[in-house]
């Protein structure tokens, strides 16, 4: 198995984000509660869910770590559903999740959560042929996954790349086997921009057609493209970057071919509405450099916190996650959140109530 | 006078002249026999010799007691918790499972003769010997973690739950193995039956028991399934077994295995060649055991 | 003169065995004891009661729900409350099946070897081996089996399949497309995990055959495989079928190795060398994020699971008798 040069560079830069972020967060004090020296906080908070964005998290919790070593802050990942359920079990005390809560769930809370998006990036169409910087637009992506394309060589993808020597390999699709943000946000991105092609709905789980491969977490997916030449399958930016994988450039809704960059998916971010819940949905976004498919993610908690111990390091880490950490976001290829809307998340950091010790 | 009956040469039963074809067929499956110990051995032979290259780069001091890191893509230490996590952990299970299952062997062989509630319990045992591993964590699951949370403990029930009926029925086979000519003599000496069971039987029948007991240790601590809801993700060392998620040598490998990060996976094969050399060293030790101090 | 010792004089000598108490007090230790061990044994009772009791009320809703169609349903969707665990179950017994079609012969091969045709360091040096088959846990085969058998075989698999590709069923079995994660890798795996548990079953059903018998096949001049085809197999026949189901028991249950290299792919299918999944597997991959009827299902897949294994176990029991049992013991070496 050789490993890609950019994924070493990838390693490489990622280390020296985490140091860089260690120095520089031992001072600088930005808004918020508790974020630099003053109080020192301890305890364990549980946190589980979605893996597009646990490539920050994990960044953002070692950076953490240094400003408040007495603090351990627990992610494995899980999948979206899985974050969820277990806010809902109380098992955890906090989750991440790039999808939102359906209406009926709401009630099988412990009560009243909040969203704090967190970061956004781009979901890459990932796969492993030869060929470099295939062009795919939202109606060819749509038949691949649903096997409605079974080759490499098909007329549909030789249209949008006239000038590329497209094998005849078979197309391998991957997808994931544990419920998805990432798969919501891709679904949804293909019944907004193909909604005469995909039939199969979104949703966190989808019923895939057969002779497809599943994976567990993003970081799954990643490894049956990397290991299946011929595949192809939706993977974060981070992820795919990381296992040195090449993807597609995506036409977007103005019809302009745009790469997976921080760039294009910032650009995709600045023309969202924003929800009074703080939800916001990027996804084939207007404009010219946008990248369709950009996803958001949020960490969920409730508003109300049983533990003040908890309550104040939850408060600490949000709070940390949407200043100092936002800055590294991009090394970790994650787009940092638009200005007006990290704003208004830090003030509801504000809201979360935590009892008097 | 007719010509004298034709008559047969006596059969020659030397190798030599054994037919052919059967010869043949012996041979034959002579080299299956051979063959099959090869079809076995090979394979394992391959994996051995990968686990112990990949892990072998890996294991160090650093890695045996370093925290887990946590960004999971970079390679680097350790394991430390992990093989804390599965220390605890199976040694909970342990206590909890072969002091039970010893005394319901003891009830169900010395106690029990012939009577239904014995006959129900080494049925039952059975039963649950075949519960799958997963079914145990889930049913830990719903009674436990939904109400303490995660821990150390809620694994070692789900652990100890499956241990029960193999530590049950390997002290049952080594009791029934006791000669009753002990047992008698005891008797006539003027013990009381608790007396007798506990400085006569179960000596006797101990090195058994104990290796049996260690096979079923061994076992558990390469378990996964019934610790993956249970017990959580801790990357610190954590000894309090009541509380707080904890980690093991099982799920990070399986964690680990499945992240196309060659980091990750380095982790995953150090975290195995552990796990093997640990298991190895229960097995080895349950032999020895059993094969030194069993009276014959 | 030393005073002869009379009835009514109690002997000089150690008290009388009863932990030192008498009368009233050893009676109540050796009841206590006797409670101990009952209490023991019916924690058994206890907890396998609690587990039936706690899955089955668990397991009702998505039950009640689908009622039949849970086992003969083939759509697995939850997101639209869909459940059939008909692919799983079919899995399930895919997988078993290849993993015994391997290990069954190999494991047979092995315990024959050990019993009759081995020399007595080979012997020792083929115990070992078992013994180390059997001590790896199963998520090192998984471990093993998704990063370096899978990418390996499928170039095996490719070759098969492009061979058998103009025979009829074989190339519904066998065809393309190939997958390293698949059926037939996880049946591999799996074989390697209950070769030893077979084998040793096996071994121990072949040493019970009275020497007798095997003498008289000597006398009569058998070839080695004779003596066994005349006088080992006849007399083993039923202890070998309960190994293989005990194997098959072992087989079903396994999660971690197969949940690695399956592919988890929800489908009804007899493709071996596609993707697939295991009810075991389902299970493991789908708890955490499950909740609700969700939830219920997979606690109903996991009680039809150890239905399935309950059976196996008793019908391993009817047919071999005590000869076997689901939890070997391996004191004699």
């Amino acid at each position: 198995m050789l490993r890609s040069n950019s994924g070493m560079v990838k390693v490489a830069a990622l280390a020296v984000a985490l140091a860089l972020g260690a120095a520089a967060c031992g001072s600088g004090d930005n808004t918020g509660t508790g974020t630099g020296s003053g109080t020192k906080l301890t305890g364990t908070l549980k946190g589980s869910g979605a893996t597009f964005p646990k490539g920050f998290y994990e960044v953002a919790i070692e950076a953490f770590g240094t400003v408040q070593p007495g603090l351990t802050i627990e992610y494995p990942g899980g999948g979206s559903g899985t974050g969820r359920q277990n806010l809902q079990d109380g098992v955890v005390d906090f989750a991440g999740s790039d999808g939102l809560v359906k209406d009926e769930d709401k009630p099988k809370y412990k009560g009243e959560f909040l969203y704090f998006p967190t970061v956004a990036a781009p979901i890459t169409v990932s796969y492993n042929l030869g060929v470099k910087d295939i062009v795919l637009d939202a109606d060819t992506i749509a038949k691949i996954f649903q096997r409605q394309i079974t080759r490499w060589d098909d007329p549909a993808i030789k249209t949008h790349n006239p000038g590329a020597k497209l094998p005849s390999t078979d197309i391998v699709v991957a997808h994931r086997s544990d419920g998805s943000g990432t798969t919501e946000n891709f679904t949804k991105y293909l019944v907004a921009a193909a909604p005469n092609t995909w039939t199969l709905k979104a949703g966190s789980t989808v019923e895939w057609p057969a002779d497809t491969q599943a994976g567990n977490g993003n970081a799954g997916v990643a490894s049956i493209v990397k290991d299946t030449p011929g595949a192809i399958g939706y993977v974060d930016l981070s992820d795919a970057k990381a296992t040195g994988l090449t993807f597609a450039t995506i036409v977007n809704k103005s019809g302009k071919p745009v790469k997976a960059t921080l760039d294009a998916a910032s650009a995709a971010l600045a023309n969202a509405t924003v929800n009074a819940d703080l939800s916001y949905n990027p996804l084939n976004a207007d404009g010219d450099t946008a990248y369709p498919i950009t996803a958001p993610t949020w960490i969920l908690a409730y508003k109300n916190q049983a533990d003040p111990a908890k309550g104040a390091a939850l408060k600490a880490f949000l709070t940390y996650v949407l200043t100092d950490a936002q800055d590294l976001a991009a090394v970790v290829d994650y787009a940092k959140l638009p200005d007006g809307l990290r704003q208004k998340a830090l003030a509801q950091v504000d809201a979360i109530v935590v009892p008097a010790a | 006078m007719t010509a004298p009956a034709p008559v047969r040469a006596p059969l020659d039963l030397t190798a030599t002249n054994v037919q052919r074809a059967r010869r043949v067929r012996n041979g034959l499956a002579t080299a299956f026999v051979y063959g099959s110990v090869l079809v076995a051995a090979i394979p394992l032979g391959f994996l051995l010799l990968y686990v112990i290259k990949k892990g072998a780069g890996v294991v160090d001091l650093d890695f045996l007691t370093k925290d887990i890191p946590i960004v999971s893509r970079l390679p680097g230490p350790g394991m430390g918790p992990a093989i804390a996590g599965t220390l605890l952990i199976t040694l909970a299970a342990t206590l909890m499972a072969v002091p039970l299952g010893i005394l319901a062997a003891v009830y169900v062989t010395e106690y029990g003769q012939g009577s239904k509630l014995a006959g129900a319990i080494r049925f039952l045992s059975d039963v649950m010997a075949g519960v799958p591993s997963i079914v145990m964590g889930l049913f830990i699951y719903t009674i436990w973690v939904l109400s303490f949370g995660q821990s150390a403990f809620a694994g070692a029930l789900a652990l100890g739950a499956l241990m029960l009926p193999i530590v049950i029925r390997s002290t049952e086979s080594m009791l029934r193995l006791v000669p009753n000519a002990l047992r008698e003599g005891s008797a006539a000496l003027g013990a009381s039956k608790s007396r007798m069971i506990m400085t006569v039987v179960l000596p006797a029948a101990l090195p058994g028991i104990t290796s049996g007991s260690l096979l079923a240790v061994a076992r558990a601590a390469g378990e996964t399934a019934p610790l993956l809801f249970t017990i959580g993700a801790a990357r610190h060392v954590n000894l309090d077994i009541f509380a707080g998620s904890n980690a093991a040598l099982s799920t990070q490998i399986f964690a680990n295995a499945q992240q196309p990060f060659l980091g990750a996976q380095d982790r995953a094969w150090g975290a195995a060649l552990t796990l093997i050399v640990l298991v190895l060293v229960l097995t080895v030790v349950a032999r020895v055991i059993s094969r030194r101090f069993t009276l014959r | 003169m030393t005073a002869t010792p009379t009835l009514d004089q109690k002997p000089a000598g150690p008290p009388p065995a009863g932990f030192g108490l008498d009368g009233k007090r050893r009676r109540l230790a050796d009841r206590a004891f006797k409670l101990a061990a009952m209490a023991s044994g019916l924690s058994v009772l206890a907890i396998l009661v609690l587990i039936a009791v706690s899955t089955s009320q668990k397991a009702g809703p998505a039950l009640r729900d689908e009622g039949l169609g849970y086992i003969t349903g083939s759509r697995w969707a939850p997101n639209v409350d869909v459940f059939g665990a008909l692919a799983f179950i079919s899995g399930t017994m895919i997988v078993s099946a290849i993993a015994l079609a391997l290990a069954v012969p190999v494991s047979f091969g092995i315990a024959l070897f050990l019993s009759e045709f081995a020399p007595r360091r080979l012997r020792q040096i083929t115990i070992y081996v078992i013994d180390m088959l059997a001590a790896v846990p199963s998520v090192v085969f998984g471990l093993w089996g998704l990063i370096v058998l899978a990418p390996w075989i499928v170039k095996v698999y490719d070759w098969i399949a492009d061979t058998v590709e103009p025979i009829p069923v074989l190339n519904v079995l066998f065809g393309q497309p190939v997958t390293g994660r698949s059926f037939f890798t996880a049946g591999i795996i799996l074989a390697l995990m209950i070769t030893p548990i077979v084998t040793s079953l096996t071994r121990e059903v072949f040493d019970t055959v009275p020497t007798g018998q095997k003498e008289a096949a000597w006398a009569l001049g058998a070839t080695r495989w004779e003596m066994v085809r005349g006088a080992i197999f006849p007399h083993s026949r039923s202890g070998m079928i309960g190994a293989v189901m005990l194997g098959l028991g072992r087989a079903m249950g396994e999660t971690i190795a197969a949940a690695l290299v399956i592919g988890s792919s929800a489908r009804l299918t007899l493709h071996l060398f596609g993707s697939g999944d295991a009810m075991a597997a389902v299970i493991a991959n789908q708890f955490g994020e499950s909740g609700g009827l969700h939830r219920s299902a997979l606690v109903a897949m996991g009680v039809v699971l150890f239905a399935m294994t309950i059976v196996v176990n008793m019908v391993a029991r009817a047919i071999a008798g005590k000869t076997v049992s689901a939890a070997p013991v391996r004191g004699r070496r």
